[in-house]
């Protein structure tokens, strides 16, 4: 093996320089100061830059880590989304005037020119179905159904006036993950690995777990689009093999399996020595890493080893898909330099319909098995010193209607509607303004009168924590330069510390 | 010398050489009397610097670069900006030297460098001559290049394409390789006609000489395995899958396609005729059940059936992913761009945009559940059913109504979809119909039955004691018709293919008005809907009343209008009467309408001849006419990317004025040429002229002094050394083991995939792993869901087909490594190679192995490490042979030998000379 990362080593070197010089005569003939100036996000190239300068690493390690364009805030992202859209009037905007409207008939001036989801005819207004006090030292308020969330209020800066211009799930998950609502797009996980790769190469970069199920829109939330499919979410699961095909077949054992790697580039070697394309040395050490990975992921998916303490914190239910255990293990993987952590927990599209997606039922029961995960999950990342270099952001894809669903006429359990006009979302740990709160809606929670911010200014923001310019992080793709935030975006700099 | 200082020197060498070129480049370009050219000189100086403030998306202070009339014409100053002929009173210029930096272009950027500064000035002093970008003009015959006879005398020259790429060479002082052994060419060549590695007998009368090169490549091309390797490629592009795409994705039958898709390459349809029927096969006089399926190529986007969606909405993303798609695939223009406003450097408008979506707008299809239109894949005694009722009717009526019954009976067309039904009272139009409740009513604006008194509809009824009424322009209008329902058909969600489509008479009606629907019911037993109605359309009587057998063919009329079997979304076009208006969306939103458009095509393009009609199929004709200059130049370039794993342009998705220009100018517009005039349009006939070649035939073996200098190939001074596709892979091990079926055609297969891929909350896990022959299908039929598509074929950079895709970028992973280590696909692959050597002495069957498996003798020393490996396994499994009892997961014990071969195989998949075509 020595010899092969001699090789390696000597190939990295010799693409290096040629990389260097190729890019030097290609791209910068016409304006010298691009090359010293060092950013490739600012290289010479016009209006869509190339990622050149480390062309050389990349091209034997696809994921091979790389220095953000600007200082970066966070090293990584934990995004834990809420699928189906939690109720904003039921966790964190309080509305003390939509009670006094509780099943009274909703004015017509709400209902102009209004598309709904399932909404039909005249709703009745439905009152908060929770009750609200302030907490922590800045008073924010959030309702008794998250009562571990008191302990972390105050790292975590709220923004109340989300927007977004789509209100059936599949689309709208689409638009936060991608910045589409139609699938095609890279997903902000592949963005930020493909922009930054991963510092540990023996786990992927971008991991996705689920808790409940797949979101509405499927895999492609997740997916690569037009960015290298190396850069796609790869999704740790809680059964089977944690990430597909890892584990060896049977009766193969670990050593007969390193003979059988050891013989695989050794054959490649000399395939290499013949034929002299670069490829094959990355090929072999593609082939290392999986090796490692094969040992490396299911250590880390392996919460049994956890102390008590830290189990019990979190109150994660070993075996089991449970958005408990994902939440320690989202930790576990920053904490090996995972990229990106994606957590989906399945549940929320509280329309009333059923008791399952009631809001005094299904909801509650979504509300607990979540509460006190997210509160240890911030806790345990502060105890760490980790808390400083994560983002954490939570939300869901849109929000929901003051107005009691109706559902082809008929109103059923508590429920709400989609609504995209107003919902909120939270961010905390690097670079995030502690205890503050951005944007307000109206009496009723109906619409941000105060402070609105796009699906893609939280884009823009959570790019920005990690030392890019959204504007300028792009990749062309079919003759056309991309970005996650598409035209759109703004820095949300209210929350920033 | 440390390496800083190192890097130092290294530096200042290439700063001095720099200068040098610089210093070249500059007294060729300041040199007196220098004819600036337009295209490749300042046209690349105004994208760069110019253009994103003053082009197609921003024009400040009036002023735009992207066109020759906006160029010279007056700006908002109240003059032009470049004056022609001087330079020196030319704003532009002015702006570049201005002191003042508010008024230096460009505005708070670095300044242009004296040497641009220098071309522009020249420029205009010469007369500010506009020129077009070389991809917009047409595509000319142009003459083969003379090479050095030093080629000639390497043998290298073996058709016109090598006399291109010799010329290049040897500008750059570069030789070709020597040709690949033939056992590699053999193998290469498989895969790049078939996707398959070569059969062994075939394989065997090239390598000994039975039968010469070309012998050997026009048998490949015999073989049908081509159409389906070739499929991919344009199923990639036609963003072919067996889902509808969106939230639940559910799934849609249009492999029908698909399978057209294969024949037409294998029957060598020309591109011409193989373009227009899959964009208006539709249109053709009288057109096959072939060229109708062809038409399910726009039919391959998405649907969006999530609750509460607005329909129209998907409608229209679906049409402009069917515009963005078109120039995407057959003009290698960004299209997409100009949906929001005019292409920032490209010369097309806003409005084109819409005009051209104007050709695509007027389809019957309206993003329903069932995708309607559906052609029903007949069964034959159902034909002649069919027939009986076509034949009857062109012989007792006019040309007109033949369509009319044709397209009624083929398509269920035209109709009125429930979703244009609004709400008065007790009702509901939720999915894809609209349901009365009692005392329930439902109207829809502005019909024209033009006439005819049949009144269709299709439904699903739960009450015997209820009526519908129709009537006129109101709710208390006049009575049209009355139709009882009976308690007939299906839920829709249970079983889209279950409502019941009936008809009742109607009074004649000749102008448009608005249709009131209305339930008329005695009946309190039903407490939700009475009634489901999913269409309405309307027909003229059945010709030929009171001739014998009318009642016959009337009865066989009800009949196959009710007939089921798989269904096809494919294309319909609105008569006339029901055409949809075409807007400028402003800024590309479609709920925001400007003004009203007519069909037409880019004015930068080909023009428009009389003799096409101004509708898709004029489209089509106009994309493949010999005046266009993309069509030709886009296809020969995506092929050569297929073999050689490159474009001769290499933005294989761009040929605008961003593109990188082409490696290789004169060679495209050769093979363009040709492919238009002495090659027909034939697809096997430019693929085989570019694998006749010596340029494809090189070895591809590379010196590090080769690599440092064309580190990309980009002269083809040696062969192409692809990695296999996703396809390829799968199929290469099933074949090489004796595992792969050559069953062709049909619905897609599910081969063994893991637990729990396929989970969704509303659908459960319907992956249903195929039996028999079907788990060993090619690749090309295995089962696409778009939001979870088949896990190791995703790994190895297939596409998720959610939208057109021209080219899959190659990547180089561990998961790569982990799916052909340890996919049980691979591992029964292994066992199953393992199991036909079993009986044969160990070093034999490793070599036997290997060499079925690469198509190449072993080298000694690769088979030095074979065998130890061969001998750790052995002794692993001595050690411990309780590891033999589910060995593989194959459920049965297996001996220590075959185990230990089945390692051996599995180590061999994995093997560089296996995952690539060498």
């Amino acid at each position: 093996m020595d010899k092969i990362n001699k090789l390696l080593a000597e190939q990295r070197a010799l693409e290096a320089q040629f990389n260097s010089r190729r890019h030097f005569l290609k791209d910068c003939t016409l304006g010298l100061g691009g090359l010293a100036l060092g950013s490739f996000l600012n290289s010479c190239s016009n209006g869509s830059p190339k990622i050149p300068a480390y062309t050389a690493d990349r091209s034997l390690n696809p994921m091979a880590a790389m220095p953000a364009p600007y200082l970066p805030k966070v090293k990584s992202v934990i995004y834990l989304h809420m699928v189906g859209a939690p109720s904003q009037l039921e966790l964190f905007d309080y509305k003390p005037e939509l009670a006094k409207l509780h099943n009274k008939p909703c004015p017509p001036s709400l209902l102009d020119s209004k598309k709904f989801a399932f909404i039909q005819g005249v709703p009745n207004m439905l009152g908060p179905q929770a009750t609200f006090k302030q907490q922590g030292e800045t008073g924010n308020w959030v309702s008794n159904h998250l009562p571990h969330f008191k302990k972390i209020i105050d790292e975590v800066a709220f923004l109340k006036a989300v927007h977004t211009d789509q209100f059936n799930h599949g689309p709208a998950q689409m638009l936060m993950h991608t910045g589409s609502p139609r699938n095609g797009r890279p997903s902000i996980g592949s963005w930020v690995t493909y922009g930054l790769g991963s510092e540990n190469n023996n786990l992927p970069g971008f991991v996705v777990l689920t808790s409940g199920g797949t979101p509405d829109a499927g895999k492609s939330v997740w997916g690569s689009g037009f960015l290298p499919s190396v850069y796609q979410g790869v999704q740790c699961r809680s059964k089977g093999d944690p990430v597909l095909y890892l584990k060896d077949p049977k009766g193969v054992s670990r050593n007969l399996k390193k003979k059988v790697l050891e013989s695989i580039n050794d054959i490649n070697l000399k395939e290499y020595q013949k034929f002299g394309d670069p490829e094959v040395l990355t090929r072999i050490n593609q082939y290392e890493m999986a090796y490692r990975m094969q040992v490396s992921v299911p250590k880390v998916m392996d919460i049994d080893k956890e102390p008590d303490d830290i189990k019990e914190m979190y109150g994660v239910q070993p075996g089991k898909e449970a958005f408990a255990n994902n939440c320690l293990l989202a930790r576990k993987m920053v904490e090996q330099g995972v990229r990106f952590v994606q957590l989906y927990d399945w549940g929320w599209d509280s329309h009333g319909a059923s008791p399952g997606e009631a809001l005094d039922s299904g909801f509650l029961r979504k509300c607990k098995e979540t509460d006190r995960p997210i509160a240890a999950l911030i806790l345990d990342l502060k105890q760490r010193g980790l808390l400083d270099e994560t983002l954490i952001v939570w939300g869901g894809e849109f929000g929901r209607t003051p107005m009691w669903e109706n559902r082809l006429g008929i109103q059923n359990s508590p429920g709400r509607d989609h609504q995209g006009d107003a919902f909120t979302m939270w961010m905390a740990g690097g670079g995030i303004k502690k205890g503050a709160v951005h944007g307000k809606t109206d009496e009723i929670g109906y619409s941000g009168i105060e402070g609105r911010v796009s699906v893609h200014d939280i884009q823009a923001t959570i790019l920005h924590l990690l030392g890019f310019d959204h504007e300028q992080f792009t990749y062309d793709f079919q003759g056309r330069p991309f970005r996650l935030t598409d035209v759109e975006g703004n820095v949300i700099n209210e929350i920033l510390a | 010398m440390t390496i800083l200082k190192m890097q130092k020197e290294i530096r200042i060498l290439m700063i001095l050489g720099m200068i040098f070129t610089f210093g070249i480049s500059l007294f060729f370009v300041l040199k007196p009397n220098h004819q600036v050219d337009f295209a490749t000189q300042v046209k690349p100086i105004l994208n760069k610097h110019c253009i994103s403030c003053h082009g197609g998306v921003k024009k400040n202070a009036g002023f735009s670069v992207l066109f020759e009339s906006e160029a010279l014409g007056v700006t908002e100053s109240g003059k032009p900006a470049i004056i022609r002929g001087s330079a020196s009173k030319s704003e532009l210029i002015q702006r570049l030297h201005h002191s003042d930096p508010e008024l230096r272009m460009p505005y708070q950027k670095p300044a242009l460098s004296d040497e641009e500064i220098k071309i522009l000035t020249d420029w205009i002093d010469q007369g500010a001559k506009w020129g077009t970008h070389w991809a917009y003009l047409p595509v000319e015959k142009t003459a083969l290049p003379e090479g050095a006879t030093v080629f000639k005398e390497n043998d290298f020259i073996n058709n016109p394409i090598d006399r291109f790429i010799a010329a290049r060479m040897q500008e750059k002082n570069l030789l070709p390789n020597t040709p690949s052994p033939k056992n590699i060419i053999a193998r290469r060549l498989a895969f790049d006609i078939t996707g398959l590695p070569p059969d062994p007998n075939l394989f065997q009368s090239f390598v000994s000489g039975e039968i010469n090169y070309e012998n050997y490549v026009d048998s490949l091309f015999m073989d049908s395995a081509f159409g389906e390797k070739w499929a991919s490629w344009w199923l990639d592009l036609a963003r072919y899958a067996d889902t509808m795409g969106f939230e639940k994705d559910p799934g849609r039958t249009i492999w029908h396609y698909r399978d057209w898709v294969i024949k037409a390459l294998n029957r060598d349809l020309p591109y011409d005729q193989f373009t227009i029927e899959q964009l208006a096969g539709d249109l053709l006089p009288d057109p096959s059940v072939d060229q109708l399926i062809a038409t399910a190529f726009h039919r391959n986007t998405m649907n969006n059936d999530e609750g509460g969606t607005d329909d129209e909405e998907y409608r229209v993303a679906a049409v402009i992913d069917r515009v963005n798609t078109t120039f995407d695939v057959w003009q290698s223009t960004t299209m997409s761009c100009v949906q929001c406003h005019g292409h920032p450097y490209d010369p097309f408008k806003h409005k084109e945009y819409y005009n051209v979506m104007a050709f695509f707008n007027n389809t019957s299809d309206e993003d329903i559940p069932d995708e309607s239109p559906n052609l029903i894949d007949y069964k034959p005694e159902e034909s002649k059913k069919i027939n009986s009722v076509l034949e009857w009717v062109s012989t007792h009526g006019d040309v007109k109504k033949q369509k009319l019954f044709k397209d009624f009976i083929f398509f269920k067309e035209p109709n009125y979809a429930a979703h244009h039904f609004k709400v008065i009272d007790h009702a509901f139009v939720s999915g894809p119909n609209f349901g009365l409740r009692k005392g329930g009513a439902v109207f829809i604006k502005n019909v024209n039955p033009l006439g005819h008194q049949k009144l269709y509809l299709k439904y699903v009824g739960h009450s015997n004691r209820s009526s519908l009424v129709f009537r006129k322009n109101g709710i208390n209008g006049e009575i049209i018709g009355k139709f009882k329902i009976s308690k007939k058909g299906k839920n829709f969600y249970g079983d889209p293919q279950g409502q019941i489509i009936t008809s009742i008479d109607i009074s004649k009606e000749t102008e448009a008005f608005d249709l009131y629907v209305q339930l008329e019911t005695q009946d309190d037993t039903v407490k939700r809907e009475h009634v489901k109605v999913h269409w309405i359309a309307f027909m003229p009587e059945l010709p030929g009343k009171g001739k014998l057998g009318y009642e016959y063919v009337s009865n066989n009329l009800d009949k196959v209008l009710n007939l089921r079997g798989d269904l096809t979304p494919v294309i319909f076009e609105n008569p006339d009467h029901m055409k949809r208006k075409t807007h400028v969306f402003d800024r590309g939103n479609w709920m925001v309408k400007m003004e009203e458009v007519q069909p037409g095509g880019p004015q930068m393009l080909n023009p428009w001849k009389e003799r096409w009609e101004n509708n898709r199929l004029g489209f089509a004709q106009w994309l493949v006419d010999e005046k266009n200059p993309l069509t030709s130049r886009t296809l020969v370039n995506r092929v050569w990317h297929q073999i050689f794993g490159k474009g001769l342009v290499s933005t294989l998705e761009d040929m605008g004025t961003m593109a990188d220009p082409p490696s290789h100018p004169g060679l495209l517009d050769w093979l363009s040429y040709e492919m238009m005039h002495s090659m027909n349009w034939s697809l096997k006939t430019l693929i085989k002229k570019m694998v006749m070649s010596a340029t494809y035939r090189q070895s591809s073996m590379v010196s590090q002094e080769k690599l440092a200098v064309d580190a990309n190939n980009t002269f083809y001074a040696r062969g192409p050394r692809l990695r296999l596709t996703a396809e390829e892979i799968r199929d290469q091990a099933l074949y090489v083991s004796g595992l792969l079926s050559d069953k062709m055609y049909g619905p897609g297969v599910m081969p063994p995939q893991p637990d729990g891929i396929w989970e969704h909350k509303y659908l459960g896990n319907l992956w249903k792993t195929s039996e028999g022959e079907d788990r060993y299908r090619r690749g090309i039929y295995t089962y696409l869901k778009r939001t979870s598509p088949y896990p190791s074929m995703i790994t190895f950079d297939a596409g998720s087909r959610e939208i057109c895709l021209v080219k899959r970028s190659p990547t180089n992973t561990p998961l790569q490594a982990l799916v052909t280590m340890n996919d049980p696909v691979y591992l029964e692959a292994a066992m199953n190679l393992a199991k036909a050597h079993q009986d044969q002495e160990s070093k034999t069957a490793i070599i036997e192995m290997y060499q079925k498996a690469t198509y190449r003798k072993a080298d000694e020393d690769k088979l030095q490490s074979l065998l130890s490996l061969y001998e750790e396994a052995h002794s692993a499994f001595e050690k411990d042979p309780d590891q033999l009892d589910d060995f593989f997961g194959m459920d049965q014990l297996t001996d220590i030998k075959t185990a230990s071969l089945a390692i051996i195989a599995n180590a061999i998949m994995n093997l560089d000379e296996f995952l690539t075509h060498g």
